[in-house]
């Protein structure tokens, strides 16, 4: 009871950080300089057709008014209608933010399921040579700037040895369109189509390894301390002394408990993540939100990006949200604690 | 988490500072047995004798160290410091690694291995202007929000957690667009963002330690605000900070040279890492020198300040920074 | 890399690559497929809101327009069989093709003419700009079904050659589909046209798929293209693996050298190249300090390596003034070739009011992510400051060349920019550059501002005599060579690297209409 209250607490909050942000993002995206009626128009527009324009999109309003203007229009789910593509900002971010979480979901899961595994063997054997590999791996996977290692593998894997595909989500000819959920491998699998899902899978592998390497190296440095942390524990000796098997121990005893930092780690990696997927996204022209969001503000379409901003920073506070559900799920204390 | 941890910390500091007194008191015991004078070992020394058996940081410490002396050495050693102005040599492009030239030369014939020399310059010039700016006000926020309360609080953390929800390279892109684009422009829209990581983190620590006895021995003698703030709680925030800013000078560097990679780099002709990766990487994998070893000499750095923020760590005991 | 969009909006000699093998009754026959690069995003396929290039690109193959642009830069024949010109050139009657039908199988009428101008007119966007003055709505009309008259509103000679910017629209689907905003949400979307090819898929931020209408008005030549696949692209690389891979057919023409040479590696491709009426200027600011002086301007001119621009850098051909010598009517070809020469700039900077400020400190802008620009700028850079310059150089994203070229005070003193025709004919190079009504753009960094020269080109579009219009076109090259307005680079050679079995790319002189898919073909089995 008293963590519901607590989550309800940081609920309330969340939606205030989010109107903070709204109206953050609205004015640096005004105040900053050039013309969204210019741009759109093109090099060879006229002064009045600018002008005309300029009206048309109600840039010539007081700044204030026209935040009033698109918090009504949110409130009926209405992001406005983008300059550049002509459609409904909803719409196109709907198809660049499926994208993009389907590139950010392989990332976590492969983040997790190759970082934590790594930080138990080199708990496991720690000051062994395991521990020194995992620990080398983990170093250089964080030291190493993403762009870097996006390009390194696009060029080794793509254009040296053919083995994987170097740009896009699906087959270039190919008609699939996940309309279903939006993520290719799901709807590929939903509808039975099994070499759609294989080709998904072959197009997200490459992006998805140059975006996780960060924070895999990240997983296994945290799961390797918090699980040595864990083993220290009087009730980890009780247990070895008690004779129980070594795997239960390691597995049962103290992995859960040595689950809460990773899981926190994950919520701050997050935000770096997303950064880092706008610099993956453009090397692997992968059709996501991070490089909708740099056009369209070099564009300076203010609708798309204040849509873009607004679904980012609901994602990222939803995110954190989650987490402290998980970590409050694996370790009842802090749920009492938090609740205080 | 933050809470368990600190918890733990708290007791095993406390064990250590028990020990440690006890250690040296008993080694102090020892010598007043060998000599007429007592000795004590100052904390600096242990410090420093269980830093350099700490191999990471040592390791660390070396390579950070090494790049801040060729940094400011550069003009000096490295064979061809006019490439990094107004040269061009066009009969000289795209040249492998040779003896003449160590790292190869670029599409305009300029030696690669002295512009990456000099670009570490920019990258440690950002690291300092950055957490330069970054540490301070986040620290002294973090503090006043641990410390008062109440609204100040309040009103800090929400503005942290706005600032933390902002997509850094939107940040960045945008003051880019209002500053005309160029690095430390940049990199101060991402100052901006950055130091709401150290407000966090300082806030934690003063929370925990906010309730503790020496602080209401200093409140009941009538120390001022300011006194309990900058002298009984920053010093115990220091080491804390401390392995944060040399895991964070790692950070700073890669965000700089994705920065620059999109193209919100120093203005030409000045070197910088992140370009010449981005500018390499129209050439490979033919000519892979002009991006791969630049891109090398990001890691090498960014190596190094993590070596030495991990073994800082270690030597702290502090298990609550990333 | 990230190209400016001012290459993009200029005129581009491409050629069309046409491919394909017959598909009709063969029932096993392989479909043709070209797959190609583009380094920019299409932005609208709208007719009355395409402006740039790359919307060119698509739009020529989705629709047709009363007339289209011959490789000579001539008007040729579309939904229009002829045409003909009042004495005072202020009417312009088209007869419509009365097999012209759109896609959906309907006529072409006069109906849809009308509509399409007017709806064009009244949006005020894409090619709205070139009919600025000249139509107003409500003087396009239909004579009858096959007919269509165009009352302008002052003699304009180049009105012929804006025609073709102009793609004729499906009225009844259109209005159909109107919405609140006349149909631009729909035709965002879709298209409603007589072209060639009919839209398959478009992903905004990574591809767009197009394929062969079969039953299309024109009718199909012996190995026609089936579709058409164009793939965005960011960088280099990405090229180069998909060359590699074998899915690419043809780059664009906007990679870089190397990229070029790495593909012509690959036995599959071959390299087309071909001279354009694309100019490539060092644009001077002529009304700010210092390029204010004639003197500084002359001193910059000698102080370019013009050898090693045209030779090593971005290979291209000769240009001598603002006009290039394509358009071979109309050009000068009196003018001289300019000269590198440091010794000439140190004298003509000593012979300018500036001299006493020596280094004289100058601005220098480019493209930022555009590698070949970049190298101009150093060769700039380190030329200028042996011979008394001091050279800031500025690069900055298009945008913001874009934003700061509407001011005078915020234009840089020197900038890198790439001009072609928007339509084919000079009348485009002269207005859209030098003429004080068209100030503000990043097309006119020049703030040229001089009432005689706005004076020639005003008579030159007020007579339908063409010996006259020769005329005054040769002395506008010689005025603007005169007070060196900018510094004449080069033309652009444009280069595609492109499937040995892809052919019949020639260059058209007009946006990138040479990427009409229509006049190529394959020719391997």
């Amino acid at each position: 009871m008293e963590f519901l209250l607590f989550l309800v607490r940081r609920g309330l909050w969340s939606i205030l950080v989010l109107v903070g942000l709204s109206m953050v993002i609205f004015v640096i995206a005004r105040v900053v300089p050039g013309d969204p009626a210019r741009m759109a128009l093109g090099p060879t527009a006229t002064k009045e057709q600018v002008a005309d324009l300029q009206h048309k999109l109600g840039l010539d309003r007081p700044i204030v008014e026209q935040y009033g203007l698109f918090v009504a229009a949110l409130s009926h789910g209405d992001l406005g209608r983008s300059l550049l593509s002509e459609r409904q900002v909803t719409a196109d971010i709907r198809d660049s933010f499926a994208a993009t979480f389907e590139l950010v979901v392989a990332t976590i899961l492969l983040a997790m399921t190759v970082g934590v595994p790594l930080g138990i063997v080199a708990a496991r054997w720690k000051d062994k040579w395991p521990d020194t590999v995992v620990r080398l791996i983990a170093i250089f996977s964080a030291v190493t700037p993403t762009f870097f290692l996006a390009l390194l593998l696009q060029i080794l894997a793509g254009y040296v040895l053919h083995v994987l595909p170097t740009t896009g989500r699906l087959e270039h000819g190919t008609s699939f369109v996940p309309d279903i959920t939006g993520l290719a491998v799901v709807d590929s699998l939903l509808r039975g189509q099994l070499s759609v899902t294989l080709d998904a899978l072959r197009h997200l592998l490459l992006p998805a390894i140059a975006l996780a390497a960060a924070t895999m190296g990240q997983m296994a440095r945290i799961t390797r301390a918090s699980m040595l942390e864990v083993a220290h524990q009087d009730y980890i000796e009780a247990s070895r002394a008690f004779g129980i098997p070594d795997w239960v121990r390691v597995l049962k005893y103290t992995l859960r408990p040595s689950f809460v930092p990773p899981l926190t780690i994950m919520g701050l990696e997050f935000a770096s993540m997303i950064g880092n997927a706008f610099v993956v996204e453009l090397i692997f022209s992968w059709p996501g939100m991070a490089a909708y969001g740099i056009r369209t503000i070099l564009q300076k379409d203010l609708n798309a990006v204040m849509g873009v901003v607004m679904v980012s920073g609901v994602f990222f506070v939803l995110v954190n949200l989650l987490i402290d559900v998980l970590v409050g799920f694996v370790d009842p204390r802090v749920r009492i604690r938090g609740a205080r | 988490m933050a809470v368990l941890s600190h918890q733990n910390q708290e007791a095993r500091s406390a064990n250590r500072r028990d020990r440690d007194q006890e250690s040296a008191a008993s080694s102090a015991d020892r010598r007043d047995q060998d000599q007429a004078a007592p000795r004590r070992v100052s904390t600096a020394y242990q410090s420093w004798y269980r830093f350099s058996r700490n191999p990471t940081a040592v390791i660390g410490a070396a390579i950070v160290i090494f790049c801040v002396l060729i940094a400011i050495a550069a003009p000096w050693i490295t064979p061809y410091p006019e490439h990094v102005g107004a040269v061009v040599n066009f009969k000289a492009r795209h040249l492998p690694p040779t003896l003449a030239h160590w790292f190869g030369t670029d599409d305009v014939g300029r030696d690669i291995f002295s512009r990456v020399i000099f670009g570490y310059r920019i990258s440690l010039l950002l690291v300092v202007v950055v957490l330069g700016s970054a540490i301070p006000v986040g620290a002294l926020l973090g503090m006043m929000a641990g410390y008062f309360g109440g609204w100040t609080e309040i009103v800090i953390m929400r503005v942290t957690d706005i600032a933390l929800a902002i997509p850094p390279l939107v940040m960045a892109l945008a003051v880019a667009a209002v500053l005309s684009p160029s690095l430390v422009n940049s990199m101060l829209a991402v100052a901006v963002l950055w130091w709401t990581w150290h407000a966090r983190l300082v806030y934690s620590i003063t929370r925990q330690i906010r309730t503790q006895e020496f602080i209401e021995a200093a409140e009941t003698l009538g120390a001022g605000k300011a006194h309990i703030l900058l002298r009984e709680i920053l010093p115990n925030c220091i080491s804390a900070i401390a392995v944060k800013a040399s895991l964070d000078a790692g950070f700073v560097i890669l965000v700089g040279a994705s920065l620059s990679f999109l193209g919100l780099g120093v203005r030409p002709p000045t070197p910088d890492l992140g370009t010449m990766v981005a500018t390499g990487s129209s050439f490979l994998p033919d000519k892979w020198w002009e991006s791969v070893l630049p891109g090398c000499a990001i890691l090498f750095v960014a190596l190094g300040f993590n070596l030495l923020g991990d073994g800082l760590r270690d030597l702290f005991d502090v298990q609550d920074v990333r | 890399m990230m190209i400016g969009r001012h290459l993009l909006s200029s005129a581009a000699l491409a050629g069309l690559i046409a491919g394909g093998t017959a598909l009709a009754s063969a029932p096993a026959a392989a479909e043709t497929l070209v797959t190609m690069n583009t380094v920019q995003i299409f932005s609208s396929i709208d007719p009355a809101k395409i402006s740039d290039y790359t919307d060119y690109m698509a739009a020529v193959n989705l629709y047709d327009g009363l007339v289209g642009v011959g490789y000579d830069g001539g008007i040729k024949p579309e939904l229009a069989s002829s045409w003909d010109v009042s004495a005072d050139a202020k009417e312009v009657t088209y007869h419509l093709r009365p097999d012209a039908h759109f896609s959906d199988g309907s006529p072409v009428t006069a109906k849809d003419v009308v509509y399409t101008f007017e709806r064009l007119l009244k949006i005020n966007q894409g090619p709205a700009n070139l009919f600025a003055d000249v139509l107003k709505p409500g003087s396009i009309s239909a004579v009858d079904d096959q007919t269509v008259k165009f009352t302008l509103s002052k003699t304009y000679a180049p009105f012929l050659t804006t025609v073709p910017a102009v793609f004729i629209l499906n009225s009844k689907v259109v209005e159909a589909n109107a919405g609140s905003d006349d149909g631009q949400t729909y035709l965002a979307t879709h298209t409603a046209g007589a072209g060639g090819y009919l839209l398959k898929s478009w992903d905004r931020g990574a591809q767009m798929t197009i394929t062969r209408d079969a039953k299309y008005y024109r009718g199909w030549g012996d190995h026609p293209i089936d579709s058409v696949h164009w793939i965005i692209t960011n960088d280099e690389a990405t090229v180069k693996s998909l060359a590699a891979s074998g899915e690419l057919t043809m780059t664009s023409q906007y990679q870089s050298p190397e990229t070029y040479d790495a593909l012509k590696a690959m036995d599959r491709f071959k390299i087309v190249k071909q001279d354009t009426a694309v100019a490539f200027y060092l644009k001077l600011n002529n009304q700010k300090a210092p390029t204010d002086d004639v003197h500084i301007r002359r001193a910059l001119a000698c102080a370019t390596d013009y050898d090693t621009i045209r030779g090593t850098i971005l290979p291209g051909g000769d240009l001598y003034g603002p006009l290039p010598k394509v358009f071979s009517d109309f050009y000068a070809s009196d003018l001289t070739a300019p000269k590198f020469d440091l010794a000439c700039t140190k004298a003509e900077i000593a012979k300018s009011k500036y001299a006493a400020q020596s280094p004289v400190p100058i601005t220098l802008q480019y493209v930022a992510g555009t590698k070949f620009e970049e190298d101009i700028a150093l060769l700039m850079q380190s030329n200028l400051e042996q011979a008394g310059f001091k050279v800031t150089l500025q690069p900055d994203p298009w945008n913001r060349v874009t934003e700061l070229a509407t001011k005078l005070e915020t234009s840089p003193a020197v900038s890198e920019v790439f001009f072609g025709p928007t339509y084919p004919s000079p009348d485009s190079m002269f207005f859209t550059q030098y003429d004080q009504k068209a100030a503000g753009t990043w097309a006119s960094l020049e703030w040229v501002a001089d009432p005689a020269i706005d004076d020639l080109i005003n008579q030159a579009r007020a007579t339908a005599d063409k010996a006259k219009q020769v005329d005054i076109y040769k002395q506008l090259q010689h005025k603007l060579v005169d007070r060196q307005s900018d510094v004449f680079l080069e033309t652009q050679t444009v280069q595609h690297a492109m499937d040995k079995c892809l052919s019949d790319y020639k260059a058209i002189p007009m946006q990138s209409f040479d990427y009409d898919f229509k006049l190529y073909s394959w020719t391997c089995k």
